[in-house]
């Protein structure tokens, strides 16, 4: 078998999204039981309320994203953590996207 | 998909902004180190200058301020430190919670219960000791619970700066007990106060 004839590895299209991508990548860097408040990722992520929103919900409805609403006091607030099939769909991702690298890197 | 024109075009692209997403994660989920440790070295290098100005290097004092008053010098500034870093502290957990937050409130508490216990000591040795060798009790105890705390922190959010940071603390602070109070308060301004505030830039400069 040739690298050539090697199809170039599926890419999980939820992720692919660049804006997707960088909610996962930051979310990626907590700890399994860690979550992230809305505002923090937010600004992490220098996106409007209303854009991030969209974005998690895809990522949301994926199954890859885990979204809590709860009150802090009388403030309501939204925390955001990777679920353990979230993680592991970065983790394929970011396997495929060497692995499409070694490729490109070993055919030309 | 369609609905996302600006998926990343190559494989290294997407690696890179993988890799930056992360640093800049892990860099705002650390906290200011303007607010958690700048404010620390200022108030040690003004504080325990005012002390060294006390005892001076060979028992003779540098300048005309009594021990309460240096001391009051040193006590303002490390309130004044500790409301930045209490600002710095709160602003950073505000982020997330979770593991990281059960984490840090041990951390917290840890502080709390050795700076009590420190004090309880001190009080109770200060009674029976002179001045200069209460003064080396306090500064040695307290920067022994700091050392020590720095070095412990590193260990649960691996944070080798901290550590070390931690480490440099401890090892000046031993060096000043065993030359007395002028040395000492001298060492811990320039060392640790100085270490502090190196550290703090450099941590804020760090990629």
């Amino acid at each position: 078998m040739t690298a050539d004839a090697t199809p170039p590895p599926e890419l999980d299209p939820v992720i692919h999204a660049q804006a997707r991508l960088r909610v996962v990548a930051a979310l990626n860097t907590l700890g399994d039981r860690d979550e992230m408040a809305f505002p923090a990722l937010k600004d992490l992520l220098g996106m409007t309320a209303g854009n991030l929103s969209v974005h998690l919900t895809k990522l949301e409805d994926a199954g890859y994203v885990r979204i809590t609403k709860t009150h802090k006091g009388r403030t309501p607030v939204t925390y955001v953590g990777l679920t353990k099939r979230g993680r592991l769909a970065f983790d394929e991702y970011t396997r495929a996207i060497r692995a499409l690298l070694d490729h490109a890197g070993g055919s030309s | 998909m369609t609905d996302d024109p600006e998926a990343p075009p190559t494989p290294e692209e997407t690696l890179r902004l993988i890799e930056r997403q992360q640093a800049a994660t892990v860099r705002q989920l650390k906290g200011e180190p303007l607010l958690l440790y700048l404010p620390w070295g200022v108030a040690w290098l003004i504080g325990f200058g005012a002390v060294f100005l006390h005892f001076g290097l060979d028992g003779r004092g540098l300048a005309p301020i009594s021990q309460m008053q240096a001391v009051g010098v040193l006590q303002g500034a490390q309130v004044l430190a500790g409301a930045f870093a209490g600002f710095g502290i709160a602003r950073r957990s505000r982020q997330v919670r979770g593991d990281a937050s059960a984490r840090g409130a041990m951390t917290g508490y840890s502080w709390a219960a050795g700076m009590a216990l420190m004090i309880v000591i001190c009080v109770r040795l200060s009674i029976a000791l002179p001045e200069e060798e209460v003064q080396i009790l306090w500064t040695g105890a307290s920067l022994l619970v700091v050392g020590l705390m720095y070095m412990m922190s590193a260990a649960v959010w691996l944070e080798w700066p901290m550590f070390f940071l931690g480490a440099w603390t401890i090892a000046v602070d031993a060096t000043g007990v065993m030359l007395g109070a002028g040395w000492q308060a001298l060492l811990v301004a320039v060392l640790v106060g100085g270490g502090f505030i190196a550290a703090s830039l450099w941590l804020r400069r760090r990629p």
